[in-house]
């Protein structure tokens, strides 16, 4: 069978793929030569359908690649397809979608995690060399791979190019990776990061050979455990089999100690206010215009307009644009959004301090092990939002991270969320790579 | 006081490409939607980049204009809902303008500018059939998405409508002088013009093009508020439209329907450093302002004021020209002269700018040579020069081709000495004492020889020759 059939039986078993090619071009030479690089939907892929998971989208085609595709074609990859994701990134489980709801391949009545769920999924259905480029605002890296028992990384805000991201929050966006193993996220992210004259906020400082750190020396290496992330509310299955992964990390010489991130608790207030602030603005542009859905022209500009975003737009991105909009609104502005931005400075202050006494911090990546999809159907939408307690404030600080399996829970896999300071990402895959060889 | 009026001038600086992307700013003659891309169609995945000859634009006009500079360049999202907003939100700076707090002297009183900020410009819409009121349907063209605009706002400083376009036209020199903008594109100057009378609300007039409509606009709306005033009625906060056609405004919206823009900060820009070094850099760049200009080309060139400021104030290429005449002919105060009065009254007559005449400067000092060498009078210097200026032809070829060179002395001899014969009783009228028959056949010759005879030398040969009969006729008696 080959990659493509694969593929198909992943997509037709779990409904991992929003879109896939009828054939596959593969270059014959470079890092990623034999690789099968699959696309979040929401980073464009030229004269492939990109939706990014939503029906406003729906048939449209972008006409560039995004600047991680191209570098990954160039490497010699061959683009598989284009995965499944919450509409826009916006959710935990993947279910907000306007296409098919993918399943976790470790029990099918459960979400493979959000919004990189379809990443997620193929990465670990995958029986042929794979990689996936995924993209985290909050923690839809780290949060399918944990799920899912892959490697999620996410690296420093501005290490990848966002040029070719349907965005979300263009301050928090971040373009990475997952694979099989630590190495294998290492060897993508190696190829997708760095400068990028098409994006303004992209880092321009050279990118290293991150495979190299996959060396798992963590002798000497300070390991942070802050205190917030084991508080009440994870699982103590998921806390247990953590800290199983901590003891093999002092097992292998690092030198675990006790710290604190008080501003953590602000953090998913924060976040959620900043990122909805911008992506209402970001998807004001869908309109039904020049691209994506389309509706017969009636009436003024206004009722178009707001036809197509009615009928375009899920709940879940209604729901962000509304608060979103509310959020930056003369009056409630300096309350809520230029607030939030002022905390967002103290959660980064706050990283900023503690790793000037440790080198990575460890925590669970997720409080719980992936839901089964009726507990989901239960929960309200700020429980959905609580899920991200633990991923949001790295994001909102935007230091690079890894989700790496440490072991399992009521039979499903538990993730290990490491973290470093800026530009850390070598930190990042060495204790990730020493977690992973157990 | 008879009113309050305060400007928001949107400029088009003159850039080679968009303000955040690669695309041309030139589309004057560009099919509709060709100089477009992914960035200013605002495709999904695009991002902007700014454009650094904008921002200089942008410091050239601060400084010219005595603000304070902010430290960064820093851009917001202003989100509203139009179908010429590629990306429903306008990327314009909000929080942190490019610079605050200027001014410029207007007749020695100085005009509070409140800020200058970039922004970029919307697309292009077509009303189909009719204007933005009647019209069925909008084309949307998207090669104007996104070129660099500059906002200057001022302090509401002007107390009436001729201050409000004095202060416009100086302000269009001044960014002549700097280069920044080109003041013959259509629309490169559009204004919103907020004016309210006494007791009354502040009326917002939007999108005025060109210095005449925001006075009549602003007259317009002088009149009907101080009317309204008159009958007792309230002049409510509102923004209105200018109908250029009808020279009166109506009623866009009212001041409760006006828009929350939710400002953020545009997230896919960097904070972009005004360093020290930087602007030092541009302000090494800066040309003569136009007040410095006119005092200048009075001390060097010993012309008057009035003469410097026309030049100056009719634009830049103007004193330029007559600068580079200075070079080739070295009587500065003739060519003021001769610049000032006669070329600029035919190029206002042709209703032609400089740049678009023939004129050129080594052409036009041949005007002033013609006369010097005293091939031409100068009476058919004057009327020459029209000719000159709505065609191509240069003066010599012009006075060639029409025959206009003065005629030899000998030749004009003897038609005075014809003129003479034919009329003796003008001679003898002369010569009995009525000195202005003399003058009687100075009209004769001069119908005669037309314009290629000096009056002033017509007249002396008239003269001579009649004293000359005279002294003839005396002998014989």
């Amino acid at each position: 069978m080959n990659v493509l059939e694969q593929a198909r039986r992943i997509d037709r078993r779990y409904k991992a793929f929003n879109h896939l090619p009828e054939s596959l071009e593969a270059g014959a030479e470079g890092r990623l030569a034999g690789f099968s690089v699959s696309v979040k939907d929401n980073v464009c892929v030229e004269g492939m359908p990109s939706t990014a998971g939503s029906r406003v989208l729906e048939g449209y085609i972008p006409p560039f690649d995004a600047t991680v595709v191209a570098k990954c074609r160039l490497e010699g990859a061959a683009v598989l397809g284009k995965t499944a994701q919450d509409g826009f990134g916006f959710g935990t489980f993947n279910v907000n979608t306007a296409y098919s709801v993918p399943l976790n391949p470790h029990d099918p009545e459960r979400s493979p995690g959000g919004s990189s769920g379809g990443a997620a999924v193929v990465t670990t259905a995958a029986e042929f060399p794979h990689l996936a480029i995924s993209e985290s605002t909050g923690g839809s890296i780290s949060c399918p791979a944990s799920f899912c028992g892959v490697v999620g990384i996410t690296p420093t805000y501005g290490r990848t190019s966002r040029w070719g991201l349907i965005d979300y929050a263009n301050s928090l966006d971040k373009i990475g990776c997952m694979g099989k193993t630590v190495r294998d996220a290492a060897l993508l992210l190696s190829v997708i990061s760095g400068p990028d004259r098409y994006d303004s906020t992209v880092l321009h400082s050279p990118v290293g050979d991150y495979t190299a750190y996959a060396d798992e020396q963590v002798e000497g290496l300070h390991v942070g455990v802050p205190r917030e992330y084991f508080a009440e509310g994870v699982d103590q299955g998921v806390s247990d089999a953590v800290w199983r992964g901590i003891k093999r990390l002092e097992g292998k010489g690092a030198e675990i100690s006790d710290v604190s991130l008080p501003f953590t608790r602000y953090s998913l207030s924060s976040y959620y206010i900043i990122a909805m602030a911008e992506a209402s603005t970001n998807l004001a542009k869908f309109c039904g215009l020049r691209y994506g859905l389309h509706l017969p022209l009636e009436g003024t500009f206004d009722e178009y307009f707001s036809a197509v975003r009615s009928e375009g737009f899920g709940d879940e991105a209604k729901r962000r644009i509304i608060l979103g909009t509310y959020a930056r609104m003369a009056g409630y502005r300096d309350a809520y959004y230029l607030k939030a931005l002022k905390v967002r400075t103290r959660v980064i202050e706050d990283f900023k301090r503690v790793f000037r006494g440790v080198d990575v911090l460890v925590a669970p990546t997720m409080p719980v092990v992936a839901p089964r999809f009726d507990e989901i159907a239960d929960m309200e939408p700020i429980q959905h939002y609580m899920m991200d307690v633990l991923t949001v404030a790295p994001n909102l600080a935007g230091i690079p991270m890894a989700s790496v399996p440490c072991g399992q829970s009521d039979g499903m896999p538990v993730g290990l969320h490491l973290m470093a300071d800026h530009m850390g990402e070598g930190e990042v895959v060495r204790a990730a790579a020493a977690v992973e060889a157990g | 006081m008879d009113a309050t009026i305060g400007l928001e001038i949107h400029v088009r600086l003159r850039t080679v490409s968009k303000l955040f992307c690669g695309c041309s700013t030139d589309s004057a003659d560009a099919e509709p939607n060709a100089n477009t891309c992914p960035i200013c169609l605002g495709f999904p995945g695009s991002k902007p980049k700014v454009n650094k000859t904008a921002v200089e634009h942008g410091v050239r006009i601060a400084k010219a204009l005595n603000c304070s500079l902010s430290p960064a360049v820093r851009f917001s999202r202003k989100s509203y809902f139009y179908p010429d907003m590629p990306k429903n939100y306008q990327i314009t700076q909000y929080d942190e303008p490019l610079a605050t707090d200027g001014y410029m002297v207007l007749n020695g009183r100085r005009i509070g500018i409140r800020r200058v900020h970039l922004e970029e410009d919307p697309a292009r819409l077509v009303h189909v059939g009719g204007d933005i009121t009647s019209s069925r349907y909008n084309l949307i063209d998207y090669n104007r998405s996104g070129v660099p605009l500059a906002e200057i706002v001022t302090e509401p400083d002007m107390g009436d409508t001729r201050e409000a376009r004095l202060f416009l036209e100086k302000l269009g020199v001044t960014l002549d002088h700097l280069g920044v903008y080109d003041p013959h594109a259509e629309g490169s100057l559009r204004v919103d013009a907020n004016i309210s009378v006494e007791g009354g609300g502040r009326v917002e007039v939007k999108n005025i093009t060109g210095y005449r409509n925001v006075e009549k606009a602003l007259s317009f709306e002088a009149v009907r508020q101080r009317s309204m005033a008159r009958m007792g009625v309230e002049v409510a906060r509102e923004t209105r439209h200018f109908d250029s056609e009808k020279g009166s405004t109506v009623s866009l919206r009212g001041k409760e329907q006006e828009e929350d823009y939710g400002y953020i900060v545009e997230p896919d820009l960097m904070r972009i450093s005004l360093s020290p070094g930087w602007v030092e850099e541009i302000e090494s760049t800066m040309p003569e302002l136009p007040d410095q200009r006119t005092r200048r080309l009075v001390e060097q060139y010993g012309i008057t004021g009035f003469q410097a400021g026309v030049m100056v104030n009719t634009g830049l290429n103007m004193s330029l020209f007559f600068e580079e005449c200075c070079h080739l002919y070295g009587d500065a105060e003739a060519v003021a002269n001769w610049l000032v009065t006669y070329l600029l009254k035919s190029l206002n007559y042709l209703a032609l700018s400089l740049e678009k005449s023939g004129v050129r400067p080594e052409t036009f000092v041949e005007i002033l040579e013609l006369i010097d060498e005293g091939v031409i009078s100068e009476r058919t210097a004057k009327e020459l020069i029209k000719d000159y200026a709505d065609g191509g032809k240069s003066p010599r070829q012009l006075v060639e081709e029409k025959k206009l060179a003065l005629m030899g002395v000998e030749r004009l001899r003897d038609v005075v000495a014809e003129v003479v014969d034919a009329n003796p009783q003008a001679v003898e009228d002369y010569l009995g004492g009525t000195e202005k028959a003399s003058e009687y056949l100075v009209g004769q010759v001069l119908r005669r020889v037309r314009a290629r005879a000096d009056a002033n030398v017509v007249r002396k040969i008239i003269k001579e020759m009649l004293e000359s009969i005279g002294d003839n006729a005396s002998v014989a008696q």
